[in-house]
């Protein structure tokens, strides 16, 4: 009796406790996210600015001429094709250097520790920072130019990095890839090693030479693996902002180099056109929440 | 000429020492099953043969070449893991054919070769089967199909029977039995299970701490046990070992051990002078001690019942003689119970005799 | 394993890496050279100051004109002091509220299904989303309640953004403890709050506190709301990083010996969690 009497008090706190466990987080999830959620969806029915004169939520619902501006701006569908162009060639060129990088570190070999130490770091610096360094060493004074290119090719090699669209456009994405590729050769590189040796050894007796265990063994093994992280690392690509903002502000010429999370920011905050950047930041988001549901449900089964 | 030799293998792992000193011989068509607990190097020698791990001394000989240089993949020999190690990722078909694949061999030929292949192993109907969906004997089945399919010259097996639970594990011993016979390519086998030793090997090789203790055929083996070790390991249920002390008396030879004795004067040549006054171990297997309700022989000693294990048609008679509990199994006698009398006659010739501080065999 | 590397095989490797390391290397190298320099050398390709000076780091607590003897200027007139402690105080406070609602909540998803399918959809979901897209209704709701600019906002904020990565690392962690011992303390009569902290906390210390660093360090970069939020009371490392690019007269040793200075904290803590990162993160991430 005393046991069924103590599992029910047990039970009791069970159920309130799993309710206020996930409370806290109801809290801050709702008050940051959900709300600033509903008020965009409100406004982008609207058409207001800040500087209209009154209230926002006394602004008239106008329906969705919003939408309908977005669907014809020009300066949107170019920086949507930018991103995607950006997320287009850095996933893969982190994939495959990242590949490179693993394979250089296959087996054991003096100083792997440190060397593996340094080859991690970029991916713990802050974004802006990166694209600080980047930005000096681009510059025209700066030791791209002075100590690679003018000793190699001559003092005419010289490049202006920044005011050309494609150049400029080029660092940020090689900046991109010097931070992130650590990430795919660590996931990789864990995943390679996990594959169990029994696997390879019997690909060995088998009569299989080690770049044939790569290709038909190991890689196939952690497919699965890699396309999570592709897909991890696919949208936070999407997401760039910092290092934009930080080497060209989206420049040259304004906008030449402008990535979606750019210009919703500027239609924000620069341009103040608050009630079309809800209506712009609204799309993007079923597009990316529609995108994602269609791409993780087969492998929703993997996941979990 | 035999197909694979060792030859004085010698294997460090730092300072542990894991194979000592190991020597055989593996004739073509012949299976040879490496025999010994855990940890006493038989699964490294496997190894080495295979070319998976570099002897630190030694050699080894495959078809009178020697291949201790030679790297796993080009020595042509079939090695199937403990965890059969199937690919997960590719089907039944494509495991099999991996190594075909490998050779370059055209897919034609590869699609003949496979379903030879698969018939022989009993694979045929989940040819297109992924690997990971496999279940053990299948996988079993599988791993041997993958070795074979490339006809190798010699075909090593490690603790293919572990990872089986009992029911099956009797089943597939039997097929392995058959298929070996049906291969007929001179075979190494690693196990710990004597009784898989006993059924399917030609002769076993008994290892014990990095050596071979004993090397023989099964009957070998079996009833002349060379060391107390193995004496002891094979079996079930093991050999009795009963502690004892050789007396001479006038004309007469007796094994005492407290009020326990039993004459071997007829032996005593061929013990010798050696083991008087050591401390020495009888041993008789229980299959070899008969069991009556009467005094038929006038050699039986007499014996009291303490338990009747029932197995199957025979039955283990735990019986106490002269104070000293021994094992006897019999067919089954009935009416004979706990605390019954019963008559033990040991069978002379499958006496065996150890020197107790030596572990070595006298007769 | 019988492998034998060949020699020049071993050379290959060390080259590429030697090549690798200095392609990772470069940008902080030539940063440091940078926040050792004078303006004189400022444009110069030499790695190695000629004539090093600590005024570019002195420069950013005591901001000077001119600065090195020259005669470069600068529109920022406030030392670094503010940004550096509004960063430590929002990455600080935001990382350890964002730790206690996170483990609680992914205590309560990983134990007792707590929230359903929807909480693990949304706090996924808003990983998936770019932050810009927050940054207009953001910019509304605070303004309403008048958050912005002050520390409250940021906190708040910085929580609710790697709540989803806290969630998601420590229920990986929690997940890893086998759920009997927990059982065993509930049947004894214990309350889920006295087995939380005798029972799962202890076992679990190591990986929280590689996912507090690791949070840490997200929100000692983060950028984007830091800007959005900040006028002029609680602006961040970053801000203050992006406020020296864009300021007239490009000083760049200043600049890079700001970069260097927010570089610090979090690599220092990057190296503390290695370990974990290898392990727990990118597999816990897959489960």
């Amino acid at each position: 009796m005393e046991i069924t009497d103590r599992l029910a008090q047990w039970m009791g706190k069970t159920e309130s406790f799993k309710k206020f466990s996930t409370l806290p987080l109801s809290l801050v999830l709702n008050f940051v996210l959900i709300v600033p959620f509903a008020i965009m969806i409100y406004l982008s029915f609207t058409k207001w600015e800040p500087l209209a004169g009154y209230d926002w939520w006394r602004a008239p619902i106008a329906g969705i001429p919003r939408f309908i501006e977005a669907f014809g701006d020009a300066r949107l569908a170019w920086a949507l094709i930018r991103t995607a162009i950006f997320v287009a060639v850095v996933l893969p060129l982190e994939f495959f250097l990242g590949l490179g990088m693993a394979l250089l570190f296959l087996g054991d070999f003096r100083g792997k520790k440190a060397f593996t130490s340094v080859i991690l770091y970029p991916m713990m610096m802050p974004w802006v920072v990166v694209g600080l360094g980047f930005n000096l060493m681009f510059q025209y004074f700066g030791p791209v130019n002075l100590l690679i290119l003018r000793p190699v090719f001559g003092e005419g090699a010289m490049i202006d990095w920044f005011t050309d669209p494609v150049l400029a456009f080029s660092v940020i994405m090689l900046a991109d890839i010097w931070q992130w590729t650590p990430l795919m050769f660590l996931i990789i590189y864990a995943g390679l090693a996990a594959v169990p040796r029994r696997l390879v050894e019997a690909a060995e007796v088998l009569g299989a030479s080690p770049s044939r265990i790569l290709r038909t063994v190991r890689l196939p093994v952690i497919k699965p693996l890699v396309v999570i992280a592709l897909i991890i690392r696919g949208l936070e690509a999407f997401k760039v902002f910092d290092i934009v903002y930080i080497m060209t502000g989206g420049g040259p010429g304004g906008n030449l180099t402008e990535v979606i999370s750019l210009y919703i920011y500027k239609l924000a905050i620069v341009y103040n056109n608050t009630s079309y950047a809800c209506a712009v930041s609204l799309i993007i988001m079923v597009a990316i929440a529609l995108i994602t549901r269609l791409a993780i449900k087969p492998l929703e089964v993997k996941v979990e | 000429m035999a197909k694979l030799v060792v030859k004085k293998l010698r294997k460090l792992f730092g300072t542990f020492e894991a194979v000592k000193d190991v020597s055989f011989q593996v004739e073509e068509k012949e299976t040879l099953c490496l025999l010994g607990p855990s940890g006493c190097g038989k699964t490294t020698t496997l190894r080495m043969i295979a070319g998976l791990e570099v002897p630190t001394s030694g050699e080894i000989l495959v078809d009178g070449v020697l291949v201790n240089d030679v790297p796993p993949q080009k020595r042509q020999i079939g090695l199937v893991f403990q965890d059969y190690a199937i690919f997960p990722h590719l089907s039944v078909f494509e495991n099999i054919a991996y190594g075909l694949k490998v050779r370059k061999m055209p897919d034609a030929q590869i699609k003949t070769k496979v379903h030879e292949t698969a018939s022989l192993v009993d694979v045929e109907s989940i040819l297109d089967v992924p690997g990971k969906k496999l279940g053990l004997s299948e996988m079993q089945r599988v791993a041997i199909g993958r070795s074979i399919a490339l006809d190798p010259k010699l075909l090593l097996l490690d603790e293919p029977l572990s990872n089986i639970d009992a029911k099956a594990r009797e089943r597939m011993r039997a097929e392995l039995g058959k298929l070996q016979k049906e291969i007929g390519i001179a075979t190494v086998y690693v196990t710990h299970d004597q009784l898989e030793a006993m059924t399917l090997a030609d002769r076993i090789a008994v290892m014990r701490n990095g050596l071979i203790e004993q090397i023989g055929t099964t009957s070998e083996i079996y009833d002349n046990a060379r060391t107390l070790f193995v004496a002891n390991f094979i079996g079930s249920p093991s050999m009795n070992l009963i502690d004892c002390e050789l007396v001479y008396g006038q004309e007469c030879a007796v094994l005492k051990s407290g009020d326990f004795t039993f004459d071997v004067t007829e032996l005593a040549k061929r013990i010798g002078e050696k083991p008087r006054g050591k401390q020495l171990v009888l041993g008789m297997r229980p299959e070899n001690i008969s069991l009556n309700v009467e005094k038929t022989n006038p050699e039986a000693m007499e014996a009291e019942v303490q338990l009747v294990e029932p197995v199957g048609a025979k039955s283990i008679y735990h019986i106490k003689i002269a104070g000293v509990t021994v094992l006897a199994k019999g067919y089954a006698m009935p009416g004979v119970n706990i605390g019954s009398r019963v008559w033990a006659t040991f069978n002379r010739d499958k006496l065996h005799l150890f020197d107790k501080e030596t572990e070595e065999g006298i007769i | 394993m019988a492998r034998r590397r060949g020699l020049a095989g071993r050379i290959v490797r060390y080259l590429l890496l030697i090549v690798v390391c200095a392609w990772t290397l470069a940008p902080v190298v030539w940063m440091v050279s940078l926040s050792f320099k004078g303006p004189t050398e400022w444009y110069a390709p030499n790695i190695l100051p000629m004539q090093p000076i600590i005024d570019n780091y002195v420069n950013l607590f005591i901001p000077t004109n001119p600065i090195g003897g020259s005669y470069f200027f600068t529109s920022i007139t406030e030392p670094v002091t503010k940004p550096l402690i509004n960063s430590l105080i929002a990455a600080g406070l935001g990382t350890l509220f964002a730790v206690l609602v996170g483990f609680l909540a992914a205590y309560g998803v990983s134990r007792y299904r707590a929230g359903g399918t929807f909480t693990i959809f949304f706090t996924l979901l808003t990983r998936m989303l770019p932050g810009a897209t927050f940054v207009a209704p953001l910019m509304v709701f605070y303004s309403s309640i008048r958050l912005i600019d002050t520390y409250i906002g940021l906190i708040l904020l910085y929580t609710a953004v790697t709540l989803t990565y806290a969630i998601w690392l420590m229920k990986g962690f929690i997940d890893e403890i086998p759920p009997e011992w927990e059982e065993a303390a509930l049947l004894e009569g214990a309350s889920p709050w006295t087995v939380l902290r005798k029972v799962t906390i202890p076992l679990t210390k190591g990986g929280l506190a590689a996912s507090a660093l690791f949070i840490f360090i997200l929100n000692w970069s983060e950028f984007l709301f830091a800007l959005v939020i900040s006028v002029t009371q609680v602006g961040t490392l970053p801000v203050q990083i992006s406020k020296y690019v864009s300021a007239v007269g490009r000083m760049y040793g200043t600049q890079a010996s700001l970069g260097i200075m927010a570089t610090i904290p979090s690599v220092t803590l990057g190296y503390l969690i290695q370990k974990h990162l290898v392990t727990g993160f990118t597999f816990g991430r897959i489960r």
